[in-house]
């Protein structure tokens, strides 16, 4: 089954209410018992399996290889009915180069009826935050963040896609256009939410969610506005807002939870 | 006349074992600043110690910290030329060149925000900068620090001063910072004039220039302004047309910032060139002619850069007033040379 999508700028309401969700997660906890959710992040391309290192062709004629594919997901809630929320995770750098399969043990068990998560990191942790006041497991930490951060300036890289294409359309060309897309900063901040399925978690049981992310839909096919890499092929916010912008709009509206 | 900076986190003197044998203990120390400079403000979880201040300048000056094991945080922030290095654009690592020109280090215990654009809120989050750029040391923090953590000395030292396992992020940041703070520097002969009252300090045409920089006919002082030569604000001063560096733009988005940059510090100025955030003006004369002229046309110019219509001998003055704003002394301090010229 596939959920609807909808995707929300504003993240205010949300912040706020963020010291509550610690709370109401570890007493519901100890009340009800345990059961595990697991969060499966996979890359698709034109409904089959991506892997970044690999060649695929976009809706462009371009031959496009992503060498690096990283993006910070944060903030990972279930909702119940009654707009009672439980905060699974708060910080996740994944790497698309690897598995990105979370297991969540303590979970209340329920019936949920939403599932919600940022792409990047939220206001309160991103501008002027310190990477070196966490230790060093933490994925908001100089360590952990792997470079994503920016040094000269301050606030989280949310996301880096980055690599190689042919965009001259010649066949067997040699993959020689750099493409780097590196997004951050709060306005650029995206929050995935979806509304329309239960997720029901049972003690004893293990709940798993596939989030499915259409890597070619980032780029603009099947609907979104599109990013032909042959003209629009680097942003690292600065200096194309407008580009990081597109990029984290489709970003979001390329993930669909089954 | 010196007072002792306040100290915001009293600090009880530790002892920390060192290689298992020897002991280093810590002190809370102040920092020397002049009379009429205003107070440190330390941030809460680096207030000053004998110790930290000793780490942050052996870490200054090590050459471990850059990628190919040559570039110090002190080779292109030389003490000499009040810790810039004489270039157009500093030389990193393997010959790299960067893209500004070095800035003084001079009084950055009270500089609001670092970088040029301003994109750095702290002294402390502005050592990951010239770390990780590729052109100055090209390193990345946990390699610095797979490097340095064999060095038992430097390790204890890390221990001891901030009560830490380890060196890792946060005492780097921290100690150079740390050291850092110490290179205050307000001690000129125009400081002696005004603050002091040694009235002879200045000279006949030193005092001319002074009365032009704060002048309406010039209106130096106004960006350029207080004890520190600084407003911390970012003006475009019409260098160009066209701004290779985007300077603020870079951070804001804003269109109205593009080619706006940090108002620098005049103190030490003569012996800080070249000049302007890329280094493209070789010498005070020249800096002094640019402003004469009004600069070029920009949309986001300030509109207090116009033409001054100042003679050449007024010209000379200025430069003859900017020139007193040197302080000998902060550049002989040996407690900010490297350990082993002390």
């Amino acid at each position: 089954m596939v959920m609807n999508i909808k995707y929300f700028a504003g993240i205010a309401l949300g912040l706020a209410t963020l010291p509550l969700v610690f709370s109401s997660c570890t007493e519901d906890a100890a009340d009800r018992g345990p059961a595990a959710v697991v969060l499966d992040f996979n890359t698709r391309w034109d409904g089959g399996d991506f892997q970044v290192q690999e060649v695929y062709t976009d809706q462009f004629g371009n031959r496009i290889r992503v060498d690096n594919f990283k993006s910070y997901v944060s903030m990972v809630k279930l909702f119940r009915s009654d707009g009672t929320e439980v905060l699974l995770e708060d910080f996740y750098l994944m790497d698309f180069k690897n598995d990105n399969r979370y297991t969540f043990d303590d979970v209340p068990e329920g019936t949920y009826n939403g599932m919600q998560f940022y792409l990047g990191v939220p206001p309160a942790y991103n501008k002027d935050q310190d990477p070196a006041q966490y230790p060093s497991s933490h994925p908001l930490s100089v360590a952990g963040s792997q470079g994503m951060f920016w040094h000269w300036n301050t606030g989280y890289i949310f996301t880096k896609f980055e690599g190689k294409a042919d965009t001259t359309g010649t066949e067997g060309a040699d993959l020689l256009h750099s493409f780097s897309f590196h997004v951050g900063d709060d306005p650029f901040l995206r929050v995935f939410e979806s509304f329309d399925t239960p997720i029901i978690v049972e003690r004893g049981k293990t709940t798993t969610v596939h989030a499915n992310i259409q890597v070619d839909h980032i780029l603009g096919n099947g609907g979104s506005e599109g990013i032909d890499l042959a003209t629009d092929a680097i942003t690292h916010t600065s200096g194309n807002t407008e580009l990081a912008k597109k990029f984290m709009d489709n970003f979001v509206d390329a993930i669909t939870l089954e | 006349m010196m007072r002792r900076g306040r100290l915001m986190l009293a600090l009880a003197a530790c002892l920390v074992a060192c290689g298992g044998s020897a002991l280093l203990q810590d002190e809370a120390v102040g920092i020397k600043i002049p009379a009429h400079f205003p107070a440190i403000d330390f941030p809460e979880d680096n207030a000053p110690t004998r110790l930290r201040i000793e780490l942050g300048r052996r870490l200054f000056y090590d050459t471990r910290l850059s990628a190919d094991g040559n570039t110090s945080c002190g080779t292109c922030h030389v003490l000499s030329a009040a810790f810039t290095d004489g270039r157009r654009v500093s030389e990193g690592m393997q010959h790299h060149t960067g893209k500004r020109n070095a800035p003084t280090l001079a009084n950055l215990a009270w500089m609001p925000r670092f970088m040029m654009e301003g994109g750095v809120p702290t002294l402390e989050l502005q050592a990951l900068a010239p770390l990780h750029d590729t052109l100055e040391m090209g390193f990345n923090m946990m390699e610095v620090i797979e490097k340095l953590k064999h060095d038992e000395a430097l390790t204890a030292l890390a221990r001891a001063a901030y009560g830490r396992d380890t060196l890792d992020p946060f005492v780097i940041t921290r100690s150079l910072a740390a050291f850092q703070r110490t290179m205050v520097s307000g001690d000129s002969r125009y400081d002696r004039y005004a603050f002091e009252g040694k009235k002879d300090q200045l000279s006949e045409q030193e005092l001319r220039g002074l009365e032009l920089f704060i002048s309406e006919k010039t209106r130096c002082s106004e960006c350029h302004s207080g004890v520190f030569f600084t407003d911390f604000g970012f003006h475009n001063i019409g260098l160009y047309e066209a701004y290779a560096d985007r300077g603020r733009e870079r951070v804001t988005y804003d269109s109205l910032d593009m080619g706006k940059f940090k108002t620098p510090t005049l103190r030490n100025i003569g012996l800080t060139s070249p000049y302007m955030h890329d280094g493209s003006i070789a010498s005070l004369e020249e800096v002094v002619e640019f402003y004469n002229a009004g600069g070029r046309n920009h949309v986001n110019k300030d509109m207090r850069i116009h033409p001054l219509g100042l003679s050449a001998q007024e010209m000379e003055d200025l430069v003859a007033f900017l020139n007193a704003l040197t302080d000998w002394n902060f550049v002989q301090r040996t407690d900010l040379m490297p350990y082993e010229t002390e």
